[in-house]
């Protein structure tokens, strides 16, 4: 276990470094600087300003100095929001996503399971099927359509949330249930789906005949076999919380790290684009070896390294 | 060992994941502010110096206060109500008491108001405000908008871009700086006169080299400067024990190698500013500015935020960026900062220490950073600001029959320029035969739908005193035959252009309409074709386009900061037109000291710009704002410019209408 965490943070930094370099070179490629603005500064003014963001000296140096930097941990000054550090402005917007993603993911497994669950044993009943239509619904229906939808129902219709902003918990309600909605759905897909195959095992025949209670069979023996799709999906659906959140992070004005890398990729901020690169990188890279762990609790035949 | 570990594994995540939720879900209280309004994007910053927005504009114009401030003409003393506007935004006395200008309009002198102060106590003085925009100019501060003192004040461009010659007096900054990239001037200063530059060779470059530019700039960082300094003490210089010695600076490490003696490391050397540019406190409390030509705008200048002053205790205690931040920032406006939440919101609170903190009524504002345009009418709709500065353009028709919009023609206009170096557009007939085919009222009807005026000149009304010329019409005919005798009859022969526009819904839609009306005209085929705002800037920055979209919104009221772009090689002209009658307008009008023959001149450069035609104007904007009724004092003007130290909110009627 120790030697697989060492190998995977090893890679991990190896990852990074990889992403740092692809993004470094495909930012500065890409036509139009930092600087370019309606009203156009003289070029001896634009020169003061490209040697105060280092910008000036060769791209080989420019790509040595940044790596230095970042690799310490300091991710420079942000363009774009000049009075402002990357470090802070991730430092600010990164609990703020993690507090949407967190509860979104939360209601999504709880959600989910659950549906899955009662859908499994109740199979074919009419819970079996307004659950699975409903999940069918979820998985379809992208998550930007059902926040306008929430936001007609929920703030207009009937006047429960506020239409956006961010402050109180009121205002991370609405924005976490759409952002978590079809994942849920997906999730009770995949938890029936688990929970059907399991149920037929001759292992959970033989605990029923040693006369455990419903509850018990499906809790000791069922459920954290039939959980272990739904375990391996939840890397990927890490990953589409936080791609999701980009866009409703925009729609419930939320200021969040979704806000701040679509601004700095158009922005050509370069620093907070490749500050929230590298931040979404290791997000992905920790939770799928969260994953690959848990793999290994829920299930003893699984062998880490 | 093992097993234990693995049993415990899911009790430690049951308790990570209620202790994440716990995290998640805990908010601290955050008391609503009397006064809430969006803002649009978050600001880049709230320097005055640096930025260019009117976002930024909104929130600078709380925490700082200039020489004079614009406000309500009504407010006023010498108000004529047969005459002004009474909402019409009119430079009025602020941190300067009074102000005199000389007779030839060149030299004003301001009074410092006497109780002006800093938020930390320390009075307002002149000298903050040389020091402001001597930072303001200074070339590493890099102003986007230091024209704005560097076309008017005397000496004040050849400063920011760091001209200086032979026999000048010059200030040579050495590199004693605390931070090497601090963009204000900060280390210890050489007066001295400037005897001599040693340039040597110049590098011999193609002008379609990429880098030509870098490499001249290089050898300009070798050229080494003798100076012959001062030899007063007073000014605390260093190196001057021998008076009339010549010193040799450079600011590259590697200096000429046609001096081959040793050079002292500097980062600048500029005009002494002292004693080169027109601004200078004569006293603490007066301020003399001497500007080239009298200009009757400058005091609206005055009155613009990029000449605010800011504190150069806290600006140099802190540093940059480390100053502008909520617990360190030294304001003298009527608000200061309590919080700033990226993206989300800044809190503004009362400034005690305000001179004029009696007549301010609401205690705190909220400025919320929202950019989704649905999203600022839902939140206004639902109650949760009191000011939405823009809507979604399709809701437009609808909320434009509401008591609380607030809507009117302001400074503003949506244009195309044209490259004239493209060999189709050089012809002046091409030109006038796509301005003329160009149905105007048709896009303000169909598609824009806010209440917009047809731009068939290029300077919007509404300016005071100013008749615009008789200007284009919507003329198919005239279009055809136009295009025929250059040509292209019946659009026979033409080839297809592009135009070029910044990624967006409504440019898109007016692309797309402009391309049928030619079409329909003129017998035309034209490509819209959208780039991603950087690319987009970069494009037309190179002139690698045909015809591309523009919106210009005027810095002050005049015809100045709409005909000043088109100036040959002016920073924004970007059409590659150039015109000499036209220049030589322009410079007459700055030396015009009569207002009534100035706009004559004026009127005549529009004139000419509107039969070249380097441009297709197509409409003025206007202001989309949405206010509740319990806020009162915010109307429409011109600048679409609101101040909200002298608003009030009626805090029945909110709680009423919420």
């Amino acid at each position: 276990m120790i030697s697989f965490l060492i190998k995977r943070s090893l890679w991990m930094l190896f990852t990074l470094w990889i992403v740092f370099t692809v993004s470094f070179f495909l930012m500065r490629a890409v036509p139009g600087g930092p600087f370019a603005g309606e009203r156009k500064v003289s070029p001896e003014v634009e020169r003061n300003l490209r040697a105060r963001y280092d910008l000036d000296a060769p791209l080989h140096q420019q790509y040595l100095k940044n790596l230095l930097r970042t690799a310490s941990g300091d991710l420079g000054p942000s363009f774009k929001l000049a009075d402002f550090t990357v470090n802070e402005i991730l430092g600010q917007g990164f609990p703020v996503s993690a507090s949407l993603g967190i509860l979104a993911l939360v209601f999504a497994c709880t959600l989910g399971v659950a549906a899955g669950v009662a859908s499994a044993i109740y199979r074919n009943s009419w819970i079996d099927v307004g659950m699975m239509l409903a999940a069918t619904i979820g998985v379809a229906v992208p998550n930007f359509v059902l926040a306008s939808l929430a936001v007609l129902l929920f703030v207009f219709i009937w006047p429960l949330f506020p239409a956006g902003g961010w402050g109180e918990l009121q205002h991370l309600i609405l924005p976490s249930i759409c952002l978590g909605a079809p994942f849920a759905a997906y999730i009770a897909r995949l938890t029936r789906t688990g929970m059907l195959d399991v149920l037929g095992h001759d292992y959970v025949r033989t605990a029923r005949a040693k006369g455990l209670s419903p509850y018990q069979v499906i809790t000791r023996h069922a459920l954290p076999i039939a959980l272990m799709p739904v375990v391996s999906y939840l890397g990927p659906a890490t990953a589409g919380i936080l791609t999701g959140s980009l866009v409703l992070e925009r729609i419930f004005a939320i200021p969040g790290m979704g806000s701040h890398f679509i601004d700095a990729a158009t922005q050509r901020d370069y620093t907070l684009a490749m500050g929230a690169v590298l931040l979404y990188t290791l997000l992905l890279y920790v939770m799928n070896t969260l994953v690959d762990v848990a793999y290994w609790v829920i299930d003893p035949r699984v062998k880490l390294g | 060992m093992l097993p234990d570990f693995r049993t415990s594994l899911p009790y430690v995540a049951l308790a990570l994941v209620i202790g994440a939720v716990a995290w998640a879900v805990s908010f601290g209280t955050l008391p609503p502010a009397d006064f809430t309004f969006i803002n649009g994007t978050e600001i880049e910053s709230v320097d005055p110096a640096v930025v260019t927005g009117s976002p930024e504009g909104r929130i600078i114009d709380e925490l700082f206060e200039g020489l004079f401030h614009n406000l309500p003409a009504e407010m006023s003393p010498d108000f004529d109500a047969s005459r002004e506007d009474p909402q019409e935004l009119k430079p009025q006395p602020a941190v300067a008491k009074s102000c005199q200008i000389s007779e030839d309009g060149k030299t004003y002198t301001f009074q410092i108001r006497r109780s002006a102060r800093w938020s930390n106590g320390t009075p307002v003085t002149a000298h903050d405000f040389v020091w402001s925009w001597q930072r303001f100019l200074h070339p590493e501060v890099a102003a986007q908008y230091a024209y704005l003192l560097g076309d008017y004040v005397r000496g004040a461009s050849a400063y920011n871009k760091g001209t200086v010659h032979t026999g000048d007096r010059v200030d040579v900054e050495l590199k004693t700086r605390k931070w090497p990239h601090q963009p204000y001037p900060q280390g210890t200063l050489v007066t001295g006169i400037l005897r001599e530059i040693i340039k040597g060779e110049p590098p011999s470059v193609e002008a379609s080299d990429p880098t030509a530019q870098d490499q001249l700039a290089n050898w300009k960082d070798e050229w080494v400067y003798l100076v012959e300094a001062d030899s007063s003490e007073s000014r605390g210089v260093a190196g001057t024990e021998n008076p009339n010695r010549l010193e040799a600076y450079c600011k590259s490490a590697t200096s000429t190698p046609s001096f081959g003696g040793e050079t002292i490391a500097c980062h600048h050397v500029l005009p002494d500013f002292d004693e080169t540019v027109g601004i200078r406190a004569t006293d603490d409390h007066t301020l003399e500015v001497t500007l080239n030509h009298a200009t009757p705008y400058f005091l609206q200048l005055c009155a613009f935020y990029p000449l605010y002053p800011v504190n150069q205790t806290c600006v140099e205690t802190f540093g940059y960026p480390a100053w502008t931040k909520a617990e360190n920032i030294v304001n003298n406006g009527p608000f200061r900062m309590e919080f700033r939440r990226i993206r989300d919101r800044i809190r503004l609170v009362k400034n005690p220490q305000y001179w004029n903190a009696d007549t301010v009524k609401i205690q705190s504002i909220d400025a919320l950073a929202v950019t989704s345009e649905t999203t600022v009418l839902n939140m206004y709709l639902h109650g949760q600001t009191d000011w939405a500065t823009t809507v979604p353009a399709a809701m437009i028709p609808d909320l434009s029959k509401r008591d609380d919009w607030l809507s009117d023609v302001f400074l503003g206009i949506y244009f195309y320029r044209l490259n004239v170096k493209h060999p189709v557009l050089s012809d002046v007939r091409v030109r006038q035969a796509l301005n003329l085919a160009v149905n105007r009222q048709e896009l303000c009807d169909n598609v824009t739908r806010a209440g917009e005026r047809p731009a068939w000149t290029f300077c919007p009304s509404g300016i005071p005193g100013y008749t615009a010329p008789a200007g284009l019409e919507y003329n198919v005919s005239r279009a055809k035959q136009l295009l025929a005798e250059a040509g292209y009859p019946d659009g026979r022969g033409f080839p297809q252009l592009e135009l070029l526009y910044n990624t967006s819904e409504s440019h898109k839609t007016i692309a797309e309409v402009i391309q049928q009306q030619w079409s329909r005209n003129l017998g035309i085929k034209v490509t819209p074709k959208n780039r991603e705002w950087g690319v987009f800037l970069n494009d037309v920055d190179n002139l690698n386009y045909h015809i591309s979209r523009l919106g210009w919104i005027g810095d002050y009221v005049d015809p100045n900061t709409f005909l000043d772009l088109f100036v040959t090689d002016g920073a924004n002209n970007s059409t590659g037109w150039s015109n000499p009658e036209y220049d030589r307008l322009l410079e007459q009008s700055r030396a015009e000291p009569d207002p009534g023959k100035r706009f004559e001149i004026l009127r005549q450069a529009e004139e000419i710009l509107l039969s070249e035609l380097p441009i297709i104007p197509i409409y003025f904007y206007v202001s989309k704002n949405l206010v509740k009724p319990h806020v009162r004092g915010i109307h429409s003007n011109l600048r679409d410019i609101h101040p909200l130290h002298i608003i009030d909110v009626d805090p029945l009627a909110k709680k009423a209408g919420r």
